[in-house]
């Protein structure tokens, strides 16, 4: 039917065509009255009907947050867009139209039913986003290959399909084939599947099944064991020893190290490497133990201080609420006896007790408050000096670690300086048996040059021995600074908010007592 | 055995066994002996008299247990064990006998041992093979304490008219004697003593002591563990009362305590010098039985004396026990050589130590010593003569089989329990009947009476347990003083009753009901009313509602014509209270809402938050539906005084309140409807619960054939004619839900009836016409034929399509014979073979099929025609 509309001036999506949408679909009767006195916001509107508006493009919906149902059908939208906004949305229609491409969902996660029926689209595609999805309606449409379908096998909660009046459905496995791919679909094209339907399918698309699932599986494992890789890089990394649980900076020393490579085929050399990358691994291992228990020691430190913070403030308010409820009995009281009272001088001596109360409640209540953020503020200072000790003496045992591994590479580069010294003299005398690669003989051309190729590989091996240490240290600090300023901050927080309610409390208190007043004395 | 010089007359050892001996020490010297001799052979015939009994189950026990008098006891019945001894047996008593002589002749002093009393066919036997160790088949008597019950329930005690003369009756011996066979049957390591108990003890006087079913549980208060200060807890603030205050103040207090202690004090002393009774002058000589029960086996932590009338177990420390004189199990007799000064607080159960405990017989396994052997003065020469006996002796000498039959009670006799199912115990200021179960008809088997004073005049409290109600009461609980009666019942009670509580049975009177919350749809725990008010207790429900309380006004005078049903009290306010939903954010989840019905206002309470001490209010007006010019206010911001802890712009508008309140304005009428419901329930229940106490009904188990009448006729009718039908006691008439169940299980037995599908067909009118008959005969007729017929087919298939599938498999073995490997022609070989067994089976099967099918349907048409229900038609037409 859509030839109708193509004939007809297509409108625009504006504020007035919303605004009389909303109006029309808004409350009734008294409650409507009240809500056009009012005026309704776009942003408390939940559901919206916009069908048979001859609407071209999707346009101004951006205020309509809270969103949850949204029909659009019957237009000629020929491109899905605007609906960014919308991530409430649980509902969307958009049948009879004319799109061609599904697109522009990507940030309606809470979609639960999609309706395309009617349209023109060829590919099911660009759905990943909508993991609840549990109907789809994309019949009447230009879908034409079977693959279409495994692709629907990512939503879980996928029930109901309909694909009929589409190319596929022609074909004489198109029941069978869903069947078998989609086992969790009760609902195709409106009918339920039965049982045996699905038996037969399942053995009739075994293999297929078997072999697609063998590769799901494949690769979710692999998903799973990237995952887990990376967990556990995290949490080396907030313990500050990523990557030393290994050889990693060894080699990272002797990746650009061009010189040292070249070093490296010397006589006698690669058993000193060797031995030298032992000594060195040994040392980050212990280096990566110690990070990871110290790592669990501050841990263990912030969940008491957490602990501890939190039953504190538990208790506080605990003692807060009793105070209030204490309160309120009496206040409803004296308020009633304000109000029963005729006598003036009665009258106002009871509002000035009663004022008097309120005073002392408040007073009461900003007490409580105040021994609560002295004693937090101690604890959170010993806290503070605990973590900063914790911390340093950490620092102080990487940084002696590291000075073994400096102690290392002084020790391996003495060696190689004379390994290479002696190699130089050899060569001079031509008493060299084996034979060195051409870019290594090339070094060994005068003292100078070799003493200055060991120098430089040396340089650089300290040089990434430093830099990784100072990662560490900063690292290491800028969390504990960070943390500390998340506590005050926090803390600091918390009490202008609980001031700032018993404030409002009391004002409102108050201002009870003041109205009462108020009416009173008119009367 | 040791051998001692001096004889001792035997009578005295049978006379000691009459139990009373212990009493008679005193006058021991001035009693001729021929005096006491006579009066022995009653105990024992008491002792066999009980033993027969229990065996016999036969025999009402609970109707001759008084009857203590020898022409009771067919002699003649009893098994031979009872009326002679064995050669082992004669042997032990003459051991038993030297025992005796050396023991009086070293202990001249001492009262004549309880060795071999007669039993009732006047035939001595040794006390241990009296005991015959019996595990009972209940599983109830598995326990020392249980088991102990039952035998103070079991058997009755006869008051002693005469203190000095205990062995007239004497039967402490038989409760004992029965219950350490129990208990040694339970794997418990119990020995009967001998001994002296006090008077209250002996007399089975309860009357000082106080009912241990009014002691009250104490509460056991656990003290909270200190949890040790974390690292990082805060510290406390600082405490800014004079501290020299407060001493004076703890100081003041104690004072006051001391004053009250001292006060109570006195008043116990008075009041136990009120009830002390006078000293009894026979202090320590009387004569009693009762158990021991030694640490060690069943998991026994600790030695304990049972008093087996009371069934109530002491420690070995208790003042009630004044002395041992010996104690003795099914395999060895034990003689007491420890000084009873100080009642039996003393005594060192260390059986296997010879200078405490002198055995009788060798070789029992209760030989360790576990004290170093201490010299007592005046037993030292005993252990030589011991030690000498001991070499000459033969040691392998054992206890002999018990002469007592297997103790049996039936399951009737173990069910009553009581004799005549009925026992009555006088406590101190308590009364405790108890019944047999389904004894009296409203199922009343334990009455316990409390009295305020000693005389037992006036009564506080009445307690009454229940058994078998249908209504699943349990126990009733009558204050005499408050008037309070409480009903507790059982789960099952159509109303999901737990407990009831009330003055009276009268509607909007103080009362409270308490419910199996599981057993019921709404939820409800617990509903308390007074004149004035209801309060409803909820729990484990969707909408979180815990709490319910309505508050009524007065009545409404009507002059209508309406009955006073239809005029409830007006509502005045309901308050509702909600626990927290954690799917909505607090300041949305309501925690309690008030409808102040006749204000016309309702208010609100939030949750509060996680993080805060206030909670948002909210409170709703409807005073005027229209204002002075007669326009219909809708909604005006004064009807809706609301305080947020965090103002939020959506609450603000007047559309939202306005659906609030709607809102509220429903789920008012549904709170009224509830406060209703609730009321209609109450009277509800309260009829129930007064039909039910008119009607009480007993229920009865459908595998109790003895009172269930359907199930015992059923179970007959099903053919196990053994069974000898016991005189049953009057049944109450089963409910009729039984009746059907029975019914139905009746036909499911009942043979397959081969004309009912087709008589099911007919029209349901009274009688058949002939010519429907007909049909119905020739349906059957042709069903049967094609029934026939179809089978002949199916195997005729079957056949052929075996056949044609050998035939395929032999043209391919045919086609392919060149190539074919020797496995495959081995597969090929034994294929053939199986099916050609099958086809020959088949075969064999359509034959037979064919020679009996005509000889089925003749047999059919034959049943037909005799058939009851058609035979009338038939006849004319043959």
């Amino acid at each position: 039917m859509n030839w109708l509309y193509d004939s007809v001036e297509p409108r625009v999506m504006d504020e007035d065509l919303l605004k009389l949408a909303v109006g029309e679909q808004g409350p009734r009767d008294e409650a409507g009255q009240l809500a056009r006195q009012e005026g309704i916001l776009f942003k408390d509107v939940l559901s919206l009907r916009l069908d048979f508006q001859n609407i071209l493009r999707i346009d101004s919906l951006w205020q309509f947050e809270n969103l949850r149902k949204l029909q659009l059908d019957n237009n000629i939208i020929e491109k899905i867009e605007g609906l960014e906004r919308l991530v409430h949305l649980v509902w969307l229609d958009l049948s009879f139209n004319n799109i061609e491409a599904i697109e522009g969902l990507d940030t309606l996660v809470n979609l639960e039913d999609l309706s395309l029926f009617n349209n023109r689209i060829s590919k099911i595609d660009s759905l990943d986003a909508l993991v609840k999805l549990q109907v789809l309606s994309l019949g009447n449409n230009e879908i034409s290959h079977m693959m279409n379908i495994i692709y629907l096998r990512r939503f879980k909660d996928l029930r109901t399909l309909s694909l009929s009046g589409n190319p596929i459905a022609e074909e004489e496995d198109y029941k069978m084939f869903i069947c078998a791919y989609l086992p969790d679909l009760v609902y195709l094209d409106f009918r339920r599947i039965d049982d045996h339907m699905k038996e037969l399918a399942e053995i009739k698309h075994q293999y297929g099944i078997d072999e697609l699932k063998q590769r799901e599986n494949l690769s979710q494992a692999q998903l799973d064991d990237e995952r887990a890789q990376r967990e556990e890089l995290e949490e080396h990394k907030a313990a500050f020893v990523e990557r030393l649980n290994g050889s990693f900076l060894f080699d990272s020393m002797y990746a650009e190290d061009v010189e040292g490579n070249k070093l490296a085929h010397l006589p006698g050399v690669s058993e000193l490497l060797q031995a030298y990358k032992d000594k060195f691994v040994i040392i980050c291992l212990n280096i990566f133990e110690y990070g990871l228990k110290q790592q669990e020691m501050r841990k263990v430190e912030l969940d008491t201080f957490n602990e501890c913070v939190q039953e504190a403030i538990q208790e506080n308010r605990e003692q807060g609420k009793r105070r209030i409820a204490k309160f309120e009995e009496a206040h409803l009281l004296s308020l009633n006896a304000i109000r029963d009272e005729s006598e003036v001088t009665n009258l106002e001596m009871k509002v000035a007790e009663h004022s008097k109360d309120i005073t002392e409640l408040f007073d009461m209540l900003m007490t409580l408050e105040m021994q609560l953020v002295e004693q937090l503020e101690e604890t959170i200072n010993t806290f503070e000096r605990n973590i900063m000790d914790l911390v340093a003496l950490f620092i102080e045992n990487v940084q002696s670690l590291m000075a073994q591994c400096r102690d290392l590479e002084n020790h391996h580069h003495e060696k190689l300086l004379e390994i290479s010294i002696n190699t130089l003299e050899k060569i001079l005398k031509g008493e060299l048996d084996e034979d060195l690669p051409y870019d290594v003989r090339a070094l060994f051309v005068d003292k100078d040059t070799i003493v200055n190729a060991v120098g430089t590989s040396h340089d650089l091996h300290l040089l990434k021995i430093d830099n990784r240490e100072d990662e560490l240290v900063t690292r290491t600090n800028s969390w504990c600074s960070h943390l500390v300023d998340a506590i005050h901050k926090d803390e600091i927080m918390r009490n202008r908010r609980r001031v700032k309610e018993i404030h409002q409390y009391v004002d409102h208190v108050q201002n009870e007592l003041d109205n009462l007043e108020c009416s009173e004395i008119i009367d | 055995m040791e051998v001692l010089k001096e004889k001792v007359e035997e009578e005295e050892e049978a006379e000691r066994e009459e139990a009373a001996v212990r009493a008679e020490r005193g006058e021991k010297v001035v009693r001729p002996m021929e005096v006491r001799r006579e009066e022995a052979p009653m105990t024992q015939e008491m002792l066999r008299d009980l033993e027969r009994k229990l065996s016999d189950t036969e025999m009402a026990i609970p109707e001759k247990l008084s009857t203590f008098t020898k022409d009771t006891i067919a002699i003649s019945k009893l098994p031979l064990s009872y009326q002679s001894n064995t050669l082992k047996e004669e042997h032990l008593l003459q051991v038993a006998d030297s025992f005796s002589r050396q023991y009086s002749h070293l202990c001249p002093d001492r009262v004549p041992l309880f060795l071999h009393p007669l039993n009732e066919c006047e035939v001595p036997k040794f006390v241990s093979t009296t005991i015959r160790p019996t595990l009972m088949p209940y599983p109830e008597l598995y326990n020392w304490d249980s088991c102990a019950q039952f035998v103070s329930d079991f058997l009755s005690m006869v008051p002693l008219p005469d203190p000095l003369k205990p062995y007239q009756e004497g039967n402490c011996f038989d409760f004992s004697t029965l219950l350490c066979s129990m208990l040694l049957g339970a794997g418990y390591d119990a020995y009967c003593v001998n001994g002296y108990g006090s008077q209250d003890m002996c007399q089975m006087d309860l009357t000082r002591d106080v009912c241990p079913l009014t002691v009250k549980h104490q509460e056991v208060v656990q003290e909270e563990e200190k949890v040790p200060p974390k690292k990082y807890a805060i510290k406390p603030p600082r405490d800014l009362t004079s501290r020299f205050q407060q001493e004076q103040e703890t100081k003041k207090q104690e004072e006051i305590k001391a004053e009250e202690e001292r006060r109570l004090r006195e008043e116990e002393e008075r009041l136990l010098d009120v009830e002390k009774a006078k000293t009894d002058p026979l202090h320590g000589l009387r004569v009693h039985s009762w158990v021991l029960v030694l640490s060690g086996k069943r998991e026994v932590p600790e030695s304990f004396f049972i008093d087996p009338f009371t069934a109530h177990s002491y420690s070995t420390q208790d003042d009630h026990f004044l002395g041992i004189e010996s104690l003795w199990n099914h395999k060895n007799y034990w003689v007491n050589m420890q000084d009873c000064w100080n009642c039996c607080k003393d005594l060192v159960f260390d059986l296997g130590d010879p200078v405490r405990w002198e055995y009788l017989l060798l070789g029992t396994e209760k030989s360790h010593l576990s004290l170093t052997e201490e010299e007592e003065d005046g037993l030292n020469d005993d252990d030589d003569v011991e030690n000498l006996g001991k070499e000459d002796e033969d040691k392998s000498f054992d206890m002999p089989p018990s002469w007592v039959e297997q103790i049996e009670i039936s399951p009737e006799a173990f069910e009553t329990r009581c004799p005549n199912g009925k026992k009555v115990i006088q406590y101190k200021r308590a009364k405790l009947e108890k019944w047999a179960p389904y004894l009296n008809s409203n199922g009343l088997v334990c009455r316990l009476t409390t009295y305020e004073d000693l005389e037992c005049t006036k009564t506080l409290e009445i307690k009454e347990w229940f058994q078998n109600r249908e209504d699943m009461l349990e126990l009733k609980h009558i204050d005499k003083s408050t008037g309070l009666n409480v009903d507790y019942f059982k789960p099952g009670h159509p109303q999901a009753l737990r407990v009831h509580s009330y003055k009276s049975m009268q509607p909007e009177t103080d009362r409270i009901m308490e419910f199996y919350d599981r057993a019921r749809v709404d939820g409800l725990v617990k509903r308390e009313e007074t004149s004035k008010t209801m309060t409803e207790y909820y729990r484990g429900r969707s909408d979180f509602l815990f709490y319910r309380h309505v508050s009524f006004g007065d009545r409404v005078k009507k002059l209508s014509l309406n009955s006073a049903e239809s005029n409830p009290r007006p509502i005045v306010k309901i308050t509702e209270r909600f626990a927290r939903n954690p799917e909505q954010p607090a300041d949305e989840d309501v925690a309690e809402r008030v409808f102040l019905i006749s204000e016309e206002r309702i208010q609100l309470r939030y949750h509060c938050r996680d993080d805060h001490i206030t909670a948002s209010k909210r409170e709703f007006l409807r005073r005027s539906e229209a204002d002075n010019k007669g326009n219909k206010i809708v909604m005006t911001p004064d009807m809706c005084i609301s305080f947020e802890v965090e103002p939020m712009e959506h609450t603000k508008k007047l559309l939202y309140q306005y659906e609030a309140m709607m809102k509220l304005k429903n789920e008012e009428k549904l709170s009224r409807h509830q406060a209703w419901e609730s009321e209609l329930e109450v009277l509800e229940i309260l009829k129930l619960r007064e039909e039910e106490e008119e009607e009480h009904r007993l229920t009865i188990s459908i595998y109790d054939t003895k009172r269930n009448e359907k199930s015992k006729e059923y179970r007959e009718a099903m053919g196990s004619p053994q069974a000898d039908p016991p005189p049953p006691p009057p049944p109450p008439p089963p409910p009729p839900r039984r009746v059907m169940h029975e019914e139905h299980l009746r036909q499911v037995e009942a043979p397959l009836d081969y004309l009912a599908p087709f008589l099911a067909q007919l029209p349901p009118s009274e009688k058949m016409t002939r010519w429907q008959a007909m049909r119905v005969k020739d349906e059957c007729l042709s069903d049967i034929k094609q029934r026939l017929i179809d089978k002949a087919n199916l195997i005729q298939a079957r056949f052929e399509k075996e056949t044609q599938e050998l035939q395929k498999k032999q043209q391919w073995y045919q086609e392919n014979q060149v190539t074919l490997t020797v496995e495959d022609e081995d597969l090929y070989l034994s294929y053939c073979s199986q099916a050609m067994f099958r086809i020959r089976i088949l075969e064999q099967r359509l034959n037979r099929h064919k020679e009996l099918a005509p000889l089925k349907y003749l047999a059919l048409e034959e049943k037909l025609y005799k058939d009851p229900r058609l035979v009338e038609f038939m006849k004319v037409f043959v």
